[in-house]
């Protein structure tokens, strides 16, 4: 599958800003950040959860416990994968029971990623509530799902995809729309 | 990587990439047995036939708690057959569990090369060989891997000693295979006349001391002795073996500091194993059970999630 | 009369360079020359330099008639084993009832004159009941028309039982044929002891089981001055030792079979234990497999042999270890060594290898069959056509024999024989093709 880049839709400046807001609305809305978790979702919402969680010592002067979260064993869609689903580390600071849990991904779509993520932590425990941080909304919802934060809101096309690069594992920070194979779908 | 086994026949045409690759996807399904929860619902629909000839307990539960974890659902089926139309009935009933909608077979039988058999036969299904007669048992030799590599990390340039009765063991030959090929060098020892004669073809050496087998090795791997060897006339007594070849402390002293012990289990307490040994803080044992789960979860996940070619 | 022109003799000694005619009436060759003048009641066919020679004779044979006719039967093992090219074949006694009384071995004469195909000489048990206690009555076999005595699938239970046996058949004239196994060393063997008895665990057959074998017979050759028969033999430390025994002047004699002059244990393990290669005495290592075509170089064997041994798919089809022995072979063995021999870019001659379908075995045969396997003019016409150039996939399910698993099924192989011709008449191939079976 050749992915050809069309537009860039976040700088690493860009990218920056928008998580120190974010990091500001989760203090707001949750009048402080007692009780607050994030939990990563494999692979690149770890990252993002790490970076909020510096940017919230730096601004707070607290260490919140932060999470990773592997969801693939939850998935709904194994069968009709292109590639092998791999399996990577879950591994959870502390007991979720009673706590205020935010997930963090990195592109929200068909809302079937987030859906496996709250299956699994129904399994891992029952939080008091859970949000949920997304750096990018693409739409084209299948399920009922949205967002408490949301980094910016892209329209694409189903030929399209969404690309977030993260520089602790891409080497740089960007978020590209990329097309498909001369757009057919 | 792309997974390509559709069956675990035999370790011998994985490459080492994938042995890293599977034993590190064993890593994240352990801590799945952490959870308060043990249950993801990855292979939840899937059918799984347990097709145990010969008995066993122990691989048989290890293999179906792996399988309830999943969400799969499970039938057991044991079979005794002694007549002569027993690969007939062994065809047959593949292809009836086949039509009946099985994913997958794990099979335990006592001839060597019933796995391979059944693979040829079914058409969709995945075949797990949970031991065919002395040939191979590569779970264990999976779990083995998955156990020694949590205690002592990298395992290249390592040394271990097998002993005991190799000729019939069919964990051995696996072992061998699978520890080979991470880059462990591998002796064996205990009676000639429980010995493949042609070790050599197993890329082994045999040590017919066993004091100089164990000595420098960073993994003491002990088999199981059976009575059945007493009768064959193959040792002349349970008692001189476990005299000459049992893993006593004072045997287990000539190993690296930090050595560990392993065992297939079930233990013979006192006969290849002391107690205070299979006891000791060298034994890995009962982290081999665990690991067991582990990896058969990987197995059966790789194999059976996923788009295969 | 048929008139077979530009054909290349193999006389049973010596293959001919150029090409010549050969004319059979009736039963026998009624004339070979250069060139033979067509007439009107000839049936003309022209062999354009195929070789031609004498009928091949298999000595070793199991076709399951009486007792086991669902495996195969006299009628369907005789054709097959006349569209394998072969004119005559040695029937083994092990059936049920085994062949220790002359009735049966009239039964096997019988049925194999009426069977359509190849010649179907019946070999008789050494020991009554093949219980290998005491003798059977090998002097009324023979009058019976038994033409050699084997306990095949065993060896002669006693040494004591082999030199009464040795030298009581010496009077009645035809030879003893050993299976060359120490059974107490090969109790539950499944494959060869060596490399893959290390890798799976399968119990081996020790070398040594077959060569203490044959130093018994050889011992006891010496000793009564009877002529002893090896049958096939697959280790290099036996043909050694019948090598050495040939070189004292011992009349000692020994057959290798089709599959231990092409396959090997790797064979095996490559197939992933497929019950087809599961065999007695079991596919051996390459280098006894090298031994083998250099003990048809240096003369140490006489004859090959298939052992034919058909069985019913549902008793074959089995995983190895619960499988039985017995490789299948008639109709595609000489293509097997034929296309061995070239890939190995024909380690002996092509001579060499005809002889020993032909003249060889027909060397150990009684006095009055032994003009059997050999061209000449007033001989019986007992021929096969050879092609070394075909070039032919092995298909079972066009076969005459029962047997529908055979190690080299879907396998190109090159080198046929192309025309049987038993006693005068051509077998037709192309009639009741496929399946005896019910």
């Amino acid at each position: 599958m050749n992915l050809i880049e069309k537009a860039v839709v976040m700088t690493e400046g860009d990218m920056e800003r928008i998580l120190r807001r974010i990091a500001v609305e989760i203090v707001e809305r949750n009048k402080g950040l007692e009780d607050v978790v994030l939990l990563g979702i494999q692979r690149r919402g770890v990252y993002l959860a790490a970076r909020l969680r510096s940017i919230l010592k730096e601004t707070e002067g607290v260490k919140v416990p932060t999470g990773e979260l592997d969801i693939t064993l939850y998935r709904d869609d194994i069968t009709t994968l292109q590639e092998q689903p791999i399996v990577h580390s879950t591994s959870i600071p502390i007991d979720i029971a009673g706590k205020k849990l935010i997930l963090v991904d990195d592109v929200l779509y068909t809302g079937r990623t987030i859906r496996a993520a709250l299956d699994a932590l129904m399994d891992l425990g029952r939080p008091d509530r859970v949000q949920l941080v997304i750096l990018v909304d693409r739409g084209h919802r299948e399920l009922p799902i949205q967002a408490d934060y949301t980094g910016r809101t892209v329209p694409t096309s189903k030929t399209e995809t969404v690309e977030v690069r993260v520089k602790e594992f891409d080497g740089e920070d960007k978020v590209v729309i990329c097309e498909r194979n001369g757009g057919v779908e | 990587m792309q997974w390509r086994h559709r069956h675990l026949i035999s370790l011998e045409d994985w490459t080492r990439e994938e042995l890293e690759f599977f034993l590190e996807q064993a890593d994240y399904m352990e801590e799945l047995m952490n959870r308060p929860i043990k249950k993801v619902p990855a292979l939840r629909g899937k059918l799984i036939v347990n097709f145990f000839f010969e008995n066993s307990t122990r691989t048989r539960v290890s293999f179906e708690l792996a399988e309830k974890m999943l969400s799969a659902d499970v039938v057991n089926w044991s079979a005794s057959g002694s007549s002569v139309s027993k690969g007939e009935t062994m065809r047959d009933t593949a292809w009836t569990l086949e039509a009946m909608g099985a994913d997958a077979v794990v099979m335990r039988h006592s001839a060597v090369g019933a796995a391979d058999y059944l693979a040829r036969k079914l058409h969709r299904a995945s075949v797990f060989n949970a031991g065919d007669g002395t040939n191979g048992h590569p779970t264990q030799a999976l779990l083995d891997l998955h156990a020694a590599r949590q205690h002592l990390g990298k395992l290249e340039g390592r040394k271990m000693a097998i002993v005991g009765d190799v000729l019939h063991s069919r964990v051995a030959r696996s072992d061998i295979q699978a520890f080979r090929k991470m880059g462990v060098e591998v002796v064996l020892a205990g009676p000639r006349t429980l010995m493949p004669l042609c070790h050599e073809e197993l890329g082994v050496a045999y040590e017919a001391d066993p004091k100089k087998a164990v000595s420098g090795s960073d993994m003491v791997y002990l088999l199981r002795i059976q009575k059945e060897r007493q009768e064959e006339g193959l040792i002349p007594s349970i008692d001189e073996y476990h005299r000459r070849y049992g893993a006593t402390e004072k045997l287990m002293d000539l190993a690296k500091p930090d050595a560990i012990v392993m065992h297939p289990g079930p233990i013979n307490r006192e006969v290849e194993i002391a107690s205070s040994v299979a006891d000791g803080e060298k034994s890995i044992i009962l982290k081999q059970v665990r690991s067991g789960v582990a990896v058969r979860m990987a197995l059966l996940y790789l194999c059976l999630g996923g788009v295969r070619n | 009369m048929i008139l077979f022109k530009n054909a290349r003799i193999f006389d049973g000694k010596e293959l001919r360079e150029e090409v010549s005619d050969v004319l059979v009436a009736g039963k026998k060759i009624e004339k070979i020359a250069e060139t033979i003048d067509v007439t009107d009641d000839m049936k003309v066919i022209d062999l354009e330099g195929k070789v031609l020679a004498p009928g091949f004779i298999d000595l070793h044979v199991h076709f399951r008639d009486p007792g086991f006719e669902w495996r195969e039967d006299i009628e369907s093992g005789s054709k097959a084993a006349a569209a394998g090219g072969y004119t005559t074949v040695v029937t083994m006694p092990n059936t049920d009832p085994v062949i220790d009384i002359p009735s049966l071995v009239e039964y096997i004469a019988e049925k194999g004159r009426r069977a359509g195909g190849a010649r179907v000489l019946p070999g008789a048990c050494i020991s009554h009941k093949r219980k290998g206690e005491y003798l059977a009555e090998l002097g009324l076999l023979r009058e019976a028309g038994a033409v050699l005595f084997t306990d095949d699938g065993a060896p002669v239970k006693t040494s004591k039982l082999l030199r009464t046996a040795l030298l009581y058949s010496q009077d009645v004239g035809a030879i003893i044929m050993e299976h060359p196994e120490e059974a107490s060393l090969t109790e539950k063997g499944q494959v060869n002891e060596g490399r893959i008895s290390a890798l799976s665990g399968l119990k081996g057959f020790p070398h040594s089981a077959e060569y203490i074998d044959i130093e018994r017979g050889i011992a006891l050759c010496r000793e009564t001055g009877a002529p002893i028969h090896f049958t096939h033999v697959s280790t290099a430390l036996a043909f050694k030792a019948i090598a050495a025994a040939k070189k004292e002047g011992l009349p000692v004699t020994c057959d290798v079979t089709p599959h231990h002059l092409s396959l090997d244990e790797n064979n095996v393990i490559v197939s992933r234990y497929h019950a087809v290669y599961k065999v007695n005495p079991p596919l051996r290592s390459r280098e006894d497999v090298k031994a083998a075509w250099a003990a048809i170089a240096d003369g140490t064997i006489d004859a090959i042999v298939t052992d034919h041994a058909p069985w019913h798919e549902n008793e074959k089809d089995l995983p190895f270890q619960e499988a039985p022995f017995g490789i299948a072979s008639l109709e595609c063995s000489v293509a097997v060594v034929l296309d061995t021999w070239l890939k190995m870019g024909q380690p002996v001659s092509l001579a060499r290898v005809l002889e020993l379908f032909t003249s060889g075995p027909a060397a150990i045969l009684p006095e009055e069959w032994q003009k059997l396997g050999h061209i000449a003019e007033g001989l019986i016409a007992d021929l096969t056509v050879i092609d070394l150039d075909e070039s032919k996939v092995v298909d079972v399910s066009t076969w005459k024999s029962k047997a529908r698993m055979t190690p080299w099924n879907g396998e190109v192989l090159t080198g046929w024989p192309v025309m049987t011709i038993l006693e005068g008449k051509i077998f037709d191939k192309g009639e009741d093709n496929g399946s005896n079976r019910s």
